[in-house]
């Protein structure tokens, strides 16, 4: 049970600094990152009119995820957005079922990753917020529907960030630490598998999918 | 006559999983009763499809009893294991017992209702219900997951090593973050519940919106859970910061009064988003060509109605930090 908070973690001092790196966490993420590079390469490399089956994969997640950013931000806007809601997702996908693979992490496990993710989405949402609107509009927009509820609708914006990025973290983190609790109580024997399925395969796409869409939706909600 | 902390201990292990079942057991009936009556309901519309329908009203409930199960797991627990003497296990065991208790009540009743509406759904569309079924298990899954943070927060709260910390402060921290994951895990399941309802309902109204209405069924269920996880992560800021020491009154009691400011403040919005999610579901499976315009209208009728719940935050944040 010792497991329940353990961090590998590398300290390093730099001038008066302690600079913490979480290594496993970045060992993890790499594992993903590459193998995302090599499905993009495989799925692309024999491209035809009779798609291989990597192929047809890809198109599906393409498609998919192109529908559901033109049904949100219109078609010109869906062409700037839609790879990255598409990359977001296949990411966190992967992310979320690694921990089936026995000895590997999820790396979302980490409240660094996920809080990352929804920073980068919160920066992206307002970028085009105010490439949309004009930074004047897009001022006065906090001003609604009342000037003095400015600081209710700040800490309102930076609670989208605490939330997205708390309910992936709490969701993979609870799974991890349910499998783990159960499998110390049982003795490893008859768990595993089952609940890696639930919480590693159904639940990590579930919120996968939510995450990539709340994003689209924060962004759809500044744009609009 | 007083007795020794090992007998106080024991106190809070039987009096915490009393707790842990006792309230566990409340939302799971309520929530299968209404499957129930939703599958008599359906039968007595299309008799032809009894087996199906009794099918599905099986699974429904069985999904809808994993809450209290979990309340089963934690009670099991703290009645049969041997817990070290030590004072701060007095408040763990009972915090356990309560965000667990609590936690099951709202997930239980919530995941009763996507099961009742499939039950009903299948009556009125038998050709739509696999797609039904599916949709149920995963609108039913997501409304477990405020019972899910409650359980990670007893099974935290069961395996830290708390001897180290002084007594005085934590044994509210300790108390303040089961009362806040569990009352906070009430509404969400509830909300939950009734968007997923809607979906199971458009769905055979309407098979064609099958796609639009799951993905804004599972975009309305996160928006409910929103206070749920603002109530996960105060009782995580009350388990894992370190408090210092004091003999004084106050500190103890703010901490307290932050876990119950954000678990009760938490129940409302997450009814109150449920019902905005409900509708907007509803609708899109009748009006499929403005999905755009109702997912927006839902997702800002949300955040104004979750804004108190936001409000209990700030003021827990405020009692931990400030006072």
């Amino acid at each position: 049970m010792e497991d329940l908070g353990k961090i590998h973690q590398l300290i390093v001092h730099v001038m008066g600094h302690d600079l913490t790196f979480n290594l496993e966490l970045m060992i993890m993420t790499w594992i993903v990152i590459s193998a995302l590079i090599c499905f993009g390469f495989l799925a692309t490399r024999k491209k035809s009119v009779l798609p291989g089956p990597l192929q047809v994969v890809g198109e599906l997640f393409i498609t998919i995820f192109y529908g559901l950013t033109e049904d949100a931000l219109g078609k010109e806007r869906a062409k700037k957005y839609a790879p990255l809601i598409c990359a977001l997702f296949m990411y966190l996908l992967v992310c979320n079922w690694l921990g089936i693979i026995p000895h590997l992490e999820e790396p979302t496990k980490d409240l660094n990753t996920t809080l990352s993710y929804g920073l980068m989405g919160f920066v992206i949402a307002h970028h085009a917020g105010i490439k949309a609107k004009g930074l004047k509009r897009y001022l006065l927009d906090y001003c609604e529907p009342i000037f003095f509820m400015a600081p209710l609708n700040v800490i309102g914006e930076l609670a989208k960030v605490i939330s997205i990025s708390f309910r992936l973290f709490g969701n993979i983190m609870g799974g991890s630490i349910i499998i783990l609790v159960v499998s110390y109580l049982t003795f490893n024997i008859i768990t595993p598998p089952f609940l890696n399925a639930f919480f590693g395969a159904f639940v990590g796409t579930i919120q996968a999918f939510v995450f990539t869409m709340l994003t689209l939706v924060y962004i759809a909600v500044q744009v609009n | 006559m007083p007795y020794d902390i090992q007998t106080w201990v024991k106190v809070a292990a039987l009096s915490g999983g009393g707790m842990a079942m006792g309230f566990g057991a409340i939302g799971a009936a309520i929530g299968e009763g209404y499957t129930a009556a939703s599958a008599n309901e359906a039968i007595s519309r299309n008799p032809k499809l009894s087996g199906d329908i009794f099918k599905a009203m099986l699974v429904g409930q069985a999904i809808a009893e994993s809450a209290s199960i979990f309340a089963l797991v934690i009670a099991m627990m703290l009645l049969f294991t041997k817990f070290a003497s030590h004072v701060l296990m007095i408040p763990v065991l009972l915090g356990a017992g309560l965000s667990m208790g609590l936690g099951a009540i709202g997930a239980g009743v919530g995941a009763g209702y996507p099961a009742g509406a499939a039950c009903t759904g299948m009556a009125r569309q038998p050709a739509v219900s696999g797609r039904l079924t599916t949709n149920m298990l995963i609108g039913s899954a997501v409304c477990q997951t405020p019972a899910i943070f409650a359980l990670v927060v007893s099974f935290i709260l069961l395996f830290t090593d708390f001897s180290k910390s002084p007594v005085s402060p934590t044994w509210a921290a300790i108390l303040g973050a089961g009362i806040s994951s569990g009352f906070g895990a009430i509404g969400s399941g509830l909300g939950g519940g009734l968007v997923a309802q809607a979906s199971c309902d458009g769905i055979s109204r309407q098979p064609l919106t099958a796609t639009p209405v799951t993905n804004v069924m599972l975009l309305g269920q996160a928006v409910t859970q929103t206070t749920a996880i603002y109530a996960l992560l105060v009782s995580f800021i009350l388990m894992f910061k370190t408090f210092p020491a004091t003999d004084l009154i106050a500190p103890p009691m703010a901490l307290l009064a932050a876990g119950l400011c954000m678990g009760i403040g938490a129940i409302g919005p997450a009814i109150g988003v449920g019902f905005a999610g409900k509708s907007a579901v509803d609708w899109i499976a009748r009006n499929q060509e403005h999905v755009a315009d109702l997912t927006r209208l839902m997702l800002v009728g949300q955040a104004v109605a979750e804004s108190t719940g936001l409000y209990s935050l700030v003021i827990a944040l405020i009692l931990i930090f400030v006072v």
